[in-house]
């Protein structure tokens, strides 16, 4: 369907916060047909949004809040520690130059250490950088050896259980033995859980790898590879982080083989 | 993540995600009273409120790999973590369950980059443009957006409590909107500065 005025009340609606409702799976087919109108107006709103949040005052939280919520933390690192460089060749240059660069700056006034502030966290934004670059990298990688096969199978996924909104679809290539899962509207896990992938071979669940759901409840996975190359069927479930050898959680998105 | 050199708040993501307990300080002392405040505007001076600003740091710090600096800045993204969990609260009380996703909601957005050295000051600037903004709409456009993002109405739901047509409410949201949109829009855009 084309945009029109109607999608722009729905987004503007959604980007507002008012609940849509039914009408929320027509916006979101209308915006995966690519209308980059609403997805610009539900971005920008949703910022213009916050806005309104502007208009109050500041209050002072009471003292013993700070307390009580850093307390409540769990194990941290200590604070000279930046982000952790990713191995490899280029990682380990980076990660010398920012040893250097601390290193020339090391002096202890209050401006050098101001300085050397900024270049941990500069040297941690560049490693965090790289890392994130190599690891997409090797994702386009794998994404590409299954989606350019010549025997790519697509099978499309329905929202299970606790999450009928959830959905998503499966690229998978016998060849590669491998499959790639798009999935949107997967709802926030706690912390100890996870989306596990299933493929289905000889009529039985085998674990394909485990993901995380974006914060837009989007997820993009690349399988870990089938044992055999006959994938009947595909399913996700809700996991103990790190997986688990046979499904034990609610399944949430489940395919429908022809 | 990859924030900007100059977005202290995006510096201080990064070592929350290392797990840097100082940082996750550092981020309360900026910006824990402005959050505080739209927990309160939703869910009023009771103790839930504050449940709230608990709930959203813990989850910055547990959830800080999944803030993209790409798509908006930690203020408002830590502004719609409060407004989400605030509105679930109140639906919860009023007895209706919400029927979105509560991750569609946290998609990170931003108003203007924050990128001076005195950050605060630059918070503070950004303040005064959201204000003289939002004081420039039309009365009737504004209440709709309020009763929106600080209350979680639906559009019918807004439409019964101020006695117009739906069709009126769905006008007045979209195009209360598009002008706060436009008036924002040149602080909205990434990279682009308060000041």
């Amino acid at each position: 369907m084309s945009h029109n005025e109607r999608y722009e009340e729905l987004a503007a609606a959604l980007a507002l916060g008012s609940p849509l409702g039914a009408e929320r799976a027509e916006l979101e087919r209308h915006l995966a047909e690519g209308c980059a109108v609403c997805e610009e107006l539900l971005a920008d709103g949703r910022r213009a949004a916050s806005a309104l949040a502007a208009e109050m005052p500041e209050v002072a939280p009471p003292p013993e809040l700070r307390a009580r919520i850093l307390s409540s933390l769990g194990p941290s690192r200590a604070p000279e520690a930046p982000a952790r460089p990713s191995s490899g060749f280029a990682a380990r240059i980076l990660a010398a130059a920012a040893a250097l660069l601390l290193v020339a700056v090391g002096l202890d006034d209050a401006k050098m250490r101001r300085e050397r502030e900024d270049l941990r966290s500069r040297s941690a934004d560049l490693a965090v950088r790289l890392q994130t670059a190599e690891t997409a990298l090797a994702e386009r990688t794998l994404r590409a050896r299954v989606l350019e096969s010549d025997d790519v199978q697509m099978m499309l996924l329905g929202g299970a259980g606790p999450q009928p909104g959830a959905r998503g679809r499966v690229f998978w290539s016998p060849t590669a033995r491998r499959g790639v899962l798009v999935a949107a509207s997967l709802a926030e896990l706690p912390p100890d859980r996870q989306y596990e992938l299933w493929v289905f071979i000889e009529g039985k669940p085998v674990a394909a790898g485990v993901f995380d759901a974006e914060a837009s409840g989007r997820a993009l996975f690349e399988s870990t590879p089938f044992p055999n190359p006959k994938a009947q069927n595909f399913a996700v479930t809700v996991e103990p982080r790190g997986g688990v050898a046979s499904p034990t959680g609610p399944i949430v998105l489940v395919g429908a083989p022809a | 993540m990859s924030p900007r050199p100059d977005d202290p708040d995006g510096a201080l993501m990064v070592r929350v995600e290392a797990r840097d307990a100082d940082a996750l300080a550092a981020l309360y002392d900026r910006h824990a009273g402005r959050l505080l405040a739209l927990a309160r505007r939703i869910l009023g001076e009771g103790g839930e409120a504050e449940e709230v600003l608990q709930e959203v740091f813990l989850f910055a710090w547990r959830a800080a790999a999944s803030y993209d600096p790409t798509r908006g800045n930690v203020l408002t993204w830590l502004l719609i973590a409060t407004r989400s969990r605030a509105i679930d609260r109140l639906r919860t009380r009023r007895g209706t369950s919400r029927p979105e996703a509560r991750r569609l909601d946290e998609m990170p957005v931003e108003p203007a980059a924050a990128g001076d050295p005195e950050a605060a000051s630059a918070d503070r600037q950004w303040e005064a443009v959201c204000r003289s903004a939002v004081r420039e709409l039309p009365d009737d456009q504004r209440t709709v957006m309020e009763l929106a993002y600080f209350e979680g109405l639906t559009q019918q739901e807004i439409a019964d409590r101020t006695s117009t047509p739906l069709g009126t409410v769905k006008t007045r949201a979209r195009l209360g909107l598009m002008k706060l949109r436009d008036r924002l829009r040149p602080y909205m855009r990434s990279g682009s500065r308060v000041s």
